[in-house]
């Protein structure tokens, strides 16, 4: 016995030491101890006389496929080419546990170097707390005038270097609707409802033709909330936030006529188990005939796992639908260690500047860029379709103040009003009960 | 012996000196890691729960605030509650179960009797993610074997349930779970007290005319009441400990109906950056622990 | 004659309530060992298979497809040593394969460290008298019932403080520090019988000596018995691996199965297949190492 396992031992150990490498390590150790041992590697590299090797840290929400290892790596491959000297190591985050993560790391002073996602984190979390650079000085002037405010804090500084942009949506299984006979309760060519009635039709008609799962109001958690409000506030007409960002406005009459409109409607049920990427899933299996949180990059990913066609739709509403926008970018931490502050912006403005390189970073996350630049997404099939839907973007109002809070109180409040009769009345006194936790919050 | 320290000789005070010093070299490998890791902790736990402290800035003295705070939050009392229901409910029937389970197979063949010892002792070894992964498939809304089993087996559910998605049920989920995985230990223990119990005392007991009902509460019961103490404290530990179950079960939801004092520090610490609140929690919860145990030792030691 | 037909009724019931009670222990084992049963079968089944809203009991054809996709989906170094400045790096592997090697690394070091440490410290407790004991064995109580839970703030932050944060030490330590094993040990010092060590000390044997030589034999079940059970508890010590690691290379298989979810919600294919290869290799060593497991359960209670 003994014998075989020291046998196996060795094996594992002579197949190790064939198959690995040796190098140098990179500064890893905090601040303080960084003059001693860059010294030490310096003196060996004659190769790049003046670049001292840094290595920062990459965290990535999963954007697109930002979250792929072979994409991401091929992408740092490009980067490592014009600098050698610095290494990113790079940490994928899912929107179920992302959030702790970041935050258990802030806490245990292993904040990333550069994280990449939206200004509802950059700005209206970790921003707010001053754990953010200023990046004004490497955003060119003139090239994103027309997003870059959402970029921007209260107090004037850019916390986000925006790349890519899009316009969340909902899609229905159109082969479903199409032998449910409810296609005609929407425009395939615009990709909109007729009218919230008509909506409601579609939904019937699904559910008389023996579909109980039509859709579904996921409130698990508040991974993809951006669905659940935006069906909300253009069902009913309603507001979520004022238009200074300064107050959520949610708890309105018809906000909640609506909602209760969906409660009561058959087909349509509340899940408090499950948040927004388990309806993808359900959604792409088969089980819901429609999904609250989708995009362009849900297709694109699940591709292969599809059966059915696809139809991005916008959501329902009297009047303009009104999209929830969703805009991605790199923020940098402040970590105390100007050398690798330098290395983060070097490896942003490395992504964002040259055209071609930019063009890569933003179609490795299967949305629209937020500058213009010629023939992106030249031979991508699914692109022109989803962009009929990115003039109807609406307020970005993610970066009101409080976002962190007012989020745990939108899902807590659908399991209650899931729990509730489902009258106007008791969802009223549950949005209003949610709203004023949340502006306690934004009033801090 | 402190005490009468004033009549020892100068030799006998070396002694006692060198007895110390050997004492504590040989506890300092532990002492390090109990004191730094444990203790510190623990009073630091207790100190900064006097502070507003949260992410990014220094933290500011609150004094009592956090504690007040506490005692007006809804859902800490809801936690509490159902803390206090997971404890209550799964500690008596872990011991009443294995308890029954240990007595029926103590009498099987020895075989039979280790194949279920080992069988009841899987989930503890399986591991609390892979156990949570697995009934939360089982509980599934849409393909779950629980709702195909009711729905369309046993015909008892018209309708499928949304088992850890429904107030009324999550918590009774999360506890049929903890219950698989906590009854292990205590069989394992039932199993080698009723071995141990003295024999000559049951068939003295039997020649006398004692029905086997008599036999296991007059004779054998008694002897196992350390064994059942035992249990008790390391299965209330258990319950209260709880927490992975929650965190990728239901995150405390369906409307905080499975929110639990740990799941709930967790949250005030990690999601909202409450860290003196989350401490002032876990204070409280020490308290209610020490209490508990206290009594629990007390009644054992009446007995 | 009447006293005759009493026993016989008596041993009929007993006979039909043992009968009964068989068929239910089989009942309920059988429902102990359904999970298990479903992550195996359910990592080898196909996505139709997994979503059918009637269950497949057997795989209709075994897919290697979850394993797969789990072992794709995130790439680790195999190992990392680093000593002078430079960097001993393996090549690349599944993280999974990685995530495995460092559980058993980090359950294996605390399982040592701890009792050593233990078996020193119960060996004291017991033996030794010295300033402190009352008060030091009283806390060490107390902290016993205390859940990790507690205490996890100013952990983190101290772990983070030392530059422990996102290592494996910032497991181990806190499971080392735990004081099960101490007072485990000193209770099965407290039996074996003081002349013996004093014996041993008067022939003039080290206060060393005499404890490796005299007392760790004597209490070496009781070492296995902690052995088991520290390796058990780390193994599954989800709550800190979950608060103190982060890398994709530090990750234990639990916290990294548990991030597979976040990533997978309902995949449950590939949830299974890494339950599988979380709960595997302990369920072997459980059911190799059984005799020992529950001799070790059983003495750690009669004498704690």
């Amino acid at each position: 016995m003994k014998k075989i396992i020291a046998l196996l031992l060795a094996l594992v150990m002579v197949v190790g030491l064939c198959a690995c490498s040796v190098s140098k390590t990179e500064e890893t150790k905090p601040a303080e101890t960084k003059a001693a041992e860059t010294n030490a590697p310096a003196e060996t590299q004659a190769a790049a006389p003046e670049a001292a090797p840094v290595e920062i840290s990459l965290w990535t929400y999963p954007i697109g496929k930002w979250t792929d290892e072979a994409t991401v790596s091929a992408l740092l491959a490009d980067f490592n080419a014009a600098y050698p000297n610095i290494t990113v190591k790079v940490e994928y985050l899912d929107y179920t546990n992302g959030d702790d993560k970041v935050n258990t790391a802030i806490e245990g002073g292993q904040a990333p170097d550069i994280v990449m996602e939206g200004p509802e984190r950059l700005i209206a979390n970790w921003g707010a707390k001053g754990l953010m650079v200023d990046l004004k000085d490497i955003v060119p002037a003139g090239t994103y005038d027309s997003i870059i405010s959402s970029c921007t804090s209260a107090n004037g500084e850019v916390y986000e270097m925006p790349v890519c942009m899009i316009a969340h949506c909902m899609a229905i299984n159109r082969d479903v609707f199409e032998a449910a006979g409810a296609l005609q309760y929407l425009n395939e060519e615009t990709h909109t409802w007729n009218s919230v009635d008509d909506f409601f039709k579609a939904v019937q008609a699904v559910y008389d033709a023996g579909y109980d799962y039509v859709g579904t109001i996921y409130c698990g958690g508040q991974g993809g909330d951006q669905g659940t409000r935006a069906l909300i506030t253009n069902v009913s007409g309603g507001t979520y936030a004022n238009a200074e960002h300064t107050e959520y406005t949610y708890a309105s009459q018809e906000n909640a006529e609506g909602l209760a409109r969906l409660y009561a409607q058959d087909g349509i049920n509340f899940d408090t188990a499950i948040v927004a990427s388990d309806e993808i899933q359900n959604f792409v299996n088969g089980t819901f005939q429609m999904a609250f949180c989708w995009n362009i990059s849900q297709e694109v990913n699940n591709a292969d796992a599809l059966g059915f066609d696809v139809l991005p739709m916008a959501f329902p509403s009297d009047t303009t639908p009104s999209l929830q926008g969703g805009i991605w970018g790199f923020g940098v931490f402040n970590n105390g260690d100007a050398a690798k502050i330098e290395a983060a912006k070097t490896f942003i403005k490395f992504m964002t500047e040259d055209d071609a390189q930019y063009t890569k970073a933003v179609e490795a996350t299967t949305f629209a860029p937020v500058r213009d630049v010629d023939g992106i997404y030249a031979t991508n099939e699914l692109f022109p379709e989803y962009s009929l839907l990115s003039p109807l973007m609406g307020d970005y109002y993610q970066i009101t103040k409080g976002w962190t809070q007012a989020r745990t109180e939108w899902w807590n409040m659908l399991q209650r009003v899931d729990a509730s009769d489902g009258s106007v009345e008791a969802i009223l006194a549950e949005m209003t009960a949610a709203q004023d936790a949340a502006n306690a919050a934004a009033a801090e | 012996m402190a005490k009468n320290n004033v009549q020892y000789s100068k030799k006998q005070r070396r002694l006692v000196m060198q007895e110390n010093i050997a004492a504590y070299l040989f506890l300092l490998p532990f002492l390090v890691f109990f004191v730094g890791f444990v203790l510190y902790p623990m009073f630091m736990c207790i100190y900064t729960s006097f502070f507003d402290a949260t992410m990014g800035r220094e933290d500011i003295f609150v004094g009592f605030e956090n504690y007040k705070a506490l005692f007006q939050d809804e859902v800490f009392w809801i936690a509490l509650k159902n803390t206090m229901v997971i404890v209550l409910v799964s500690v008596p029937i872990t011991c009443i179960f294995s308890l029954w389970v240990a007595s029926a197979i103590s009498k099987m063949p020895v075989a039979a009797t280790s194949a279920f010892r080992c069988i009841f002792y899987l989930p503890v070894v399986t591991g609390s993610v892979a156990v949570t992964m697995v009934w939360k498939w089982m509980f599934n809304n849409y393909y779950g074997i629980f709702n195909y089993l009711g729905k369309d087996v046993l015909g008892i559910l018209d309708k499928p349930i949304n088992w850890l998605g429904d107030p009324k049920y999550a918590l009774g989920c999360i506890i049929l779970i903890l219950l698989t995985t906590s009854v292990g230990q205590p069989i394992v223990l039932y199993v080698s007290a009723l071995d141990n119990v003295d024999k000559s005392l049951v068939e003295a007991a039997e020649v006398d005319g004692a029905t086997p009902k008599q036999a296991f509460w007059k004779i054998k019961w008694p002897q196992m009441m350390p064994t059942t103490l035992y249990i008790l404290v390391i299965t209330t530990i258990n319950s209260f400990q709880c927490f992975a179950l929650i965190q990728l079960l239901t995150s405390g939801g369906p409307k905080n109906s499975t929110m639990t004092i740990m799941y709930y520090i967790y949250y005030n610490a990690f999601k909202l950056y409450k860290y003196g609140y989350g401490n002032a929690m876990g204070v409280i919860l020490a308290i209610i622990i020490a209490i508990l145990s206290a009594i629990q030792f007390k009644a054992g030691q009446e007995k | 004659m009447k006293n005759f037909n009493r026993l016989d009724a008596e041993q009929r019931r007993a006979r039909i309530y043992s009968v009964f009670s068989w068929i239910l222990i089989c009942v309920i084992a059988f429902t102990f060992l359904f999970p298990l049963y479903w992550i195996i079968t359910g990592s080898f089944k196909t996505k139709q298979e997994i979503l059918s809203s009637t269950p497949v009991w057997v795989p209709s054809d075994w897919v290697m497809t979850n394993y797969q996709n789990l072992m794709s989906k995130r790439s680790a170094p195999l190992f990392q040593l680093s000593a002078f400045g430079y960097t001993i790096t393996g090549p690349t592997v599944p993280a999974a394969i990685r995530w495995l090697i460092n559980t058993v690394v980090m359950s294996v070091s605390s399982m040592l460290l701890t009792c050593l440490t233990a078996s020193m410290a119960g060996y004291a407790l017991a033996k030794k008298r010295f300033y402190g004991r009352t008060i030091l064995f009283s806390l060490i109580v107390c902290a016993m019932a205390l859940p990790k839970q507690v205490i996890l703030i100013p952990l983190l932050r101290e772990m983070s403080a030392l530059g422990l944060y996102d290592t494996i030490w910032a497991v181990i330590i806190p499971i080392v520090g735990w004081p099960f094993g101490v007072f485990l040990l000193k209770q099965f010092a407290e039996g074996i019988p003081t002349e013996m060590v004093e014996a041993c000390r008067i022939d003039g044997a080290s206060e060393w000596r005499t404890f490796t030589d005299v007392m760790f034999p004597m209490i070496k079940p009781g070492v296995g018995a902690c052995a088991i059970f520290t390796f058990i508890n780390s193994w599954n010590d989800y709550f800190m691996q979950l608060i103190m690691l982060m890398g994709t290379d530090k990750l234990t298989i639990s916290v990294g199965i548990a991030t597979m979810q976040g990533e997978n919600s309902t995949d449950f294919g590939i949830l299974m297949a890494g339950s599988a290869l979380a709960s595997v290799p302990i369920i072997i060593v459980f059911l190799v190492f059984q005799k020992y497991f529950t001799k070790g359960i059983t003495m750690g209670a009669v004498k704690g």
